[in-house]
């Protein structure tokens, strides 16, 4: 098995630009969601709550050229990888550049929406040709790999709530089989209003607008949105071109429960906790801290609660999404993201005071500073069945 | 590095020219045209009205009513595909470990027309609270692989990679790697997509569809028919395979992957990816240019695409390229986007077991650019023992995998 490690972390997310804005808002206590109504098309009668990203703007990053046909999504991916990646990308010959991995749930959904509503209300033979190609669910990486000429991958991987988590094994999957020496793998979800309305419809949203993980009184999510972006190596090819690695992937496993309720069940959840860790060689104990998968969606939030209980109920357990909300395909980068940036700090983002949690394991409520932590754990379970941990080994 | 050996012991189609194995083989050889008047949507607006419908499927064949309503069309052409491949291979779920059985899907559009279908009610209603609330769950086009998991319990990975036309060719590549590295025994692996309003408008917009037919590698060709359909695959570790008995179709040797990084609708006149892919593919199966027996082209029926394609070929296998045939289905199928290189891996390895070369229909007039022997109009006898199927994807995204007889 070769060594993967994790050499550069980007994020765009509601607390704001760059890894910097973790490091310094993680600390803090958790943000109140803020809300949308209107949009280009369409408006909702009534402000809803969500976590939207900020201190972005993508003109400003790109500056305006190309930018006009280009959907939120593609921005948002685009402004990630020129904040944090442009010069690992310009700095390396053409045929070296990395490859380019994303997962997202939906692509951008406001463009596919955009573009069937456009043909209703002007006609099928007046819509932009050009906002066609931003339909396709691999649009946003593939326009990553023009903008800055990376021809050694394009992928997109779609697995909903999984689908960043299930991106980086894909990359880490891809490194081992000697395909490429480094790719920059993560995740990317937008907030608009077909992907908010399909979730109202669905009945998974927080009526209150409060993202309140693993709390017994919460009835759903407040839907978010961000980026993060890993650049994943191998340790030889990191080595030799002088890159300092941050962590390394030791374990990770994606599974699926076939059951009616999905993820609720537990075991396949289970399953891929455990495997994570047999392939990290450690026991779930070792662990420094868990960050959850947990978003506020009742079943879900009650499954992990029994899986941590059983599995590892003293060691400490965090969920991000009471910060970011939950941002769906590219909630499990965020995590890693948030993850990375606790362990850096080495502390533990608590999820705050007033939560009578689920389960009986070791919820951090207030932030746990001087935390030393080696291997970190990051979940993905989710309502459509898919079920996902990753394990980081601080370096 | 593992040297597992990867076959193929399953096969499933659903297309416009039949759906099971064996007719949309007899279909294929005869060189049927699936290309016909749309009847799903009003054609009236559009440039083309023509596409390649799947219309010989009733999903009260296939499903209970309760489940037509949770599954949307991609999903029920992936299930039923599915269910063929595995009834053929003789995968018996109940006697296997169900984290090491893995699903894995590709796709241009996932689930579109549950998006479709909410977006016209709410313009027709103007309430979008008339939107059923189970609908927007079958949206996402991670549902796919997740419903085929489901109808068969497996508890590996449910994978989607939705990079379009070139889908069904990284799913099987990914299938192939998790072998490879012993995390998984067997994978139902494979391409899925309905026919799409927003794809036909999209493509009639930019002008890429054919008024009539498809006509890949002629002179007159002037575009592609939006089509569907599924195609799946048992993809199995060897040794998995022979210890239960299964049929050993074929052997995916490798696949390799590329990207044009150059425009999103338009591939790179230089073919920078394709060429990068099949290099890949070759080095990866481990084998010579002079191997490739024949060629299943991406071949869209656009003047671009079959353009490039023909100059990707010549410039990997050089003077070989002119004693490999090279023919393209789609002028029969059309293009079932995310399902086409599935479909095409399905009718690779029907050629393998057949040794008959399958015809590019509609073939009438030479193109000096596309000079290659496209095996026109009618399928041919020969004898096929690797081949190489090529697709090409919006942004890009490049891919070519290579099919082969299994020798023991």
């Amino acid at each position: 098995m070769k060594k993967v490690v994790i050499t550069k972390a980007e994020v765009l997310s509601s607390l704001g630009k760059a890894m910097q804005a973790l490091h310094a808002n993680l600390p803090l206590d958790p943000p109140t969601a803020t809300t949308v109504q209107d949009f280009e098309f369409h408006k909702f009668d009534s402000p809803v709550a969500c976590f939207k990203v900020k201190d972005v703007d993508p003109v400003e990053i790109l500056g305006k050229k190309g930018l006009r046909t280009k959907d939120w999504s593609t921005k948002l991916l685009l402004s990630a990888l020129e904040i944090g990646l442009k010069d690992l990308l310009d700095g390396a010959e053409e045929k070296s550049r990395p490859g380019i991995c994303v997962g997202t749930a939906f692509g951008s959904v406001d463009s596919i929406g955009n573009f069937l509503s456009e043909s209703i209300v002007s006609g099928v033979n007046n819509v932009n040709p050009q906002a066609f190609a931003n339909t396709v669910i691999n649009a946003c990486t593939s326009y990553a790999n023009v903008r800055f000429v990376a021809r050694a991958l394009s992928c997109t991987v779609a697995t909903g709530f999984n689908a960043s988590l299930d991106a980086m094994i894909y990359a880490h999957d891809h490194l081992q089989r000697g395909y490429l020496d480094w790719i920059v793998a993560g995740g990317l979800e937008e907030v608009s209003y077909y992907s908010l309305l399909g979730m109202q419809r669905t009945g998974v949203l927080s009526s209150r607008g409060e993202s309140r993980p693993f709390c017994t009184g919460s009835d759903g999510f407040v839907a978010g949105e961000g980026c993060a972006l890993f650049v994943l190596e191998t340790e030889e090819h990191a080595r030799a071109r002088g890159a300092t690695p941050i962590a390394e992937i030791v374990g990770a496993c994606s599974a699926f429960d076939p059951s009616d309720s999905g993820a609720a069940s537990g075991e396949s959840a289970r399953y891929a906790f455990e495997e994570a860790c047999r392939v990290a060689q450690i026991t779930p104990d070792r662990l420094g801290f868990v960050a959850a998968s947990a978003n506020g969606v009742p079943a879900l939030d009650e499954m992990e609660a029994r899986l941590l209980t059983s599995l590892c109920p003293s060691v400490p357990v965090t969920a991000y999404k009471r910060y970011l909300g939950e941002c769906y395909g590219a909630a499990a980068a965020l995590s890693t993201a948030c993850a990375l940036s606790d362990m850096e700090n080495r502390r533990v983002t608590g999820v705050g005071a007033g939560c009578h949690a689920r389960g009986k394991f070791n919820l951090v409520t207030t932030s746990l500073q001087g935390h030393n932590s080696e291997f970190a754990a990051v979940n993905a379970f989710s309502c459509d069945g898919n079920c996902g941990s990753i394990i980081f080994k601080r370096l | 590095m593992s040297h597992k050996r990867v076959v193929i012991t399953g096969l499933g189609a659903v297309t416009p020219i039949g759906t099971g194995i064996q007719t949309f083989w007899d279909a294929a050889v005869r060189g049927a045209n699936g290309i016909q008047p749309l009847n799903s949507i009003d054609t009236t607006e559009f440039r083309s009205k023509v596409g390649g419908e799947v219309k010989d499927f009733d999903p009260l064949k296939h499903f209970g009513a309760e489940e037509i309503a949770h599954l949307g069309r991609s999903s029920q052409f992936a299930v039923v595909a599915a269910r063929m491949a595995v009834a053929q291979s003789g995968l018996d779920m109940g006697k296997e470990d169900p984290y090491r059985i893995c699903v894995c899907v590709g796709t241009t559009m996932g689930e579109p027309q549950i998006l479709e279908q909410g977006i016209e009610i709410k313009y027709k209603t103007s309430d979008a609270r008339k939107i059923p609330a189970g609908l927007p769950r079958q949206y996402p086009c991670g549902t796919i692989p997740a419903n085929v998991a489901r109808e068969f319990g497996t508890r590996g990975p449910a994978m989607m990679i939705p990079t379009a036309c070139a889908a069904g060719n990284y799913a099987l590549g990914y299938t192939y790697d998790l072998i490879r590295l012993g995390k998984i025994d067997a994978a139902i692996s494979g391409g899925s997509d309905p026919f799409s309003k927003i794809a036909f408008t999209g493509f009639n917009r930019l002008l890429a569809t054919t008024k009539d037919c498809c006509r890949p590698f002629d002179l007159n060709r002037e575009g592609m028919a939006v089509s569907e359909g599924a195609g799946m695959l048992i993809v199995e570790e060897l040794e998995h395979a022979k210890k239960r008995g299964a049929p050993i179709l074929a052997e995916l040797l490798g696949y390799g992957l590329g990207c044009d990084a150059h425009k999103m609708t338009i591939p790179d006149p230089a073919g920078s990816g394709g060429i990068e892919a099949l290099r890949k593919a070759l080095t990866n199966s481990g084998i010579a240019a002079e191997q490739v027996d024949y060629v299943s082209a991406h071949g869209t029926g656009t003047g671009e695409n079959d353009k490039v394609e023909t100059l990707i070929m010549k410039t990997v296998l050089g003077e070989h390229a002119r004693k490999a045939p090279i023919s393209s289905i789609k002028s029969m199928l059309g293009h079932t986007m995310g399902a086409a290189s599935a479909i095409e891996a399905v009718a690779c390895v029907l050629m393998i077991r057949n040794n008959v070369a399958l015809p590019t229909i509609n073939y009438v007039t030479a193109d000096p650019e596309c000079d290659l022997d496209c095996i026109p109009n009618t399928a041919r006898n020969m004898k096929i023992d690797t081949v190489v199927s090529n697709a090409y994807a919006f942004g890009g995204n490049c891919s070519s995998i290579v099919l082969a007889r299994y020798q023991g």
